[in-house]
């Protein structure tokens, strides 16, 4: 399991769901988590720095949860920041062009925390055999 | 009565006209047919029906999902606040029950006897409150996790909005390019015979451009000048 201080953005433009995944990181052991109701919102936070997870939904106003992937690769900064995508959209095109543009996982909602839970410790798996 | 004078009437017409002048109707209604045809096509009407054929079953699919996704939510809460609630209730009366025991070996605490058998029923309750508390506390979580219908249900709901504003507007455009303009003036004129003002009632000017708005104080004032008041 990686550090339980890793700091996770929860992004998402429903209250209920970021709650809910906030509650869920939360009994994983992860306390250290804020939340943006959507892909701008997210950005910004994003580039005030610090962050070193990003959990977002797809669908949401104003900037959605690709544009933000996107966004993220393409910045310097932050290219390198796993990103689950935990979404409601779940057409094979949706999930391979989310591939492409670099998520580290996808969840289709409604989901499970052992779901979640699963898809955590595999990208931290990764992301440690990566590093190491 | 009135039929047997219309057909009186449609008698004497086409026994005056002759039957050349009935083909001449006929071609005329066809005509009449083909115009309205065009034009209905034309305006995109052939279009808009399709698209609210196929919108209706679509908005109730949806609505069965939010219905069939809430109910689910429902029953599991339900479910487990029906488990969570004599776990609660065991440890509640559990205390309670300890709480006396205490208090009376208290009273007497030379019996060494009475002593022990509280301590080891204290024991067997707190051996209980850490597995009510842990049931309790998966129950809670589970509770948590049925309430991610909210941002399904959300999401279907404003598709569902979305598509109502749509056909709204679909609707509206069919009323007006198909009210014919004289019974339309017949009919406002018949409001204000009647002295109903709701055709007043339009709200604020969203847009000002748009004819037979004024857009500022000054407009109203120049308005009302000319009129002579």
């Amino acid at each position: 399991m990686a550090n339980t201080n890793t700091k996770f953005l929860v992004v998402d433009d429903f209250s209920t769901m970021r709650r809910i995944v906030r509650n869920l990181l939360k009994e994983l052991g992860y306390t250290n988590v804020d939340e943006a109701e959507d892909g701008v919102a997210a950005l910004s936070k994003l580039k005030g720095g610090g962050f070193e997870f990003v959990v977002s939904d797809w669908n949401m106003p104003n900037m959605d949860g690709l544009t933000l992937l996107q966004n993220i690769r393409a910045d310097a900064e932050l290219s390198k920041l796993p990103v689950l995508m935990v979404t409601a959209e779940a057409k094979k095109e949706n999930i391979i062009a989310a591939a492409q543009a670099g998520a580290n996982g996808y969840v289709v909602k409604p989901f499970t925390a052992a779901t979640l839970d699963e898809k955590l410790s595999k990208i931290f798996e990764k992301l440690e055999k990566a590093g190491a | 009565m009135t039929s047997e004078v219309t057909q009186q009437q449609a008698a004497n017409v086409e026994s005056s006209v002759g039957l050349s002048s009935s083909d001449e109707i006929l071609n005329r209604v066809g005509h009449v047919t083909r115009t309205l045809h065009d034009s209905l096509s034309g305006l995109g009407l052939d279009k808009i029906l399709e698209q609210v054929a196929q919108d209706i079953p679509d908005a109730r699919d949806r609505l069965a999902y939010v219905a069939r996704m809430t109910e689910q939510a429902a029953e599991r809460v339900l479910n487990a606040t029906d488990v969570a609630i004599p776990l609660q209730e065991e440890l509640a009366s559990g205390a309670t029950a300890l709480e006396q025991r205490w208090k009376s070996v208290m009273a007497e605490p030379s019996l060494k006897s009475e002593y022990n058998s509280a301590a080891n029923e204290t024991l067997t309750y707190l051996a209980m409150a850490g597995k009510n508390t842990a049931e309790t506390k998966a129950l809670l979580m589970d509770i948590m996790m049925a309430q991610d219908f909210q941002d399904l249900t959300g999401q279907v709901i404003k598709k569902i909005t979305g598509l109502a504003q749509d056909l709204e507007k679909q609707l509206v455009q069919l009323l007006i390019d198909f009210s014919p303009a004289i019974p339309k003036k017949d009919a406002e004129a018949n409001k204000a015979d009647t002295g109903d003002n709701s055709a007043l009632l339009n709200g604020p000017q969203i847009d000002p451009n748009a004819v037979d708005v004024v857009a500022s104080q000054e407009q109203v004032d120049d308005l009302l000048d000319s009129l002579g008041f």
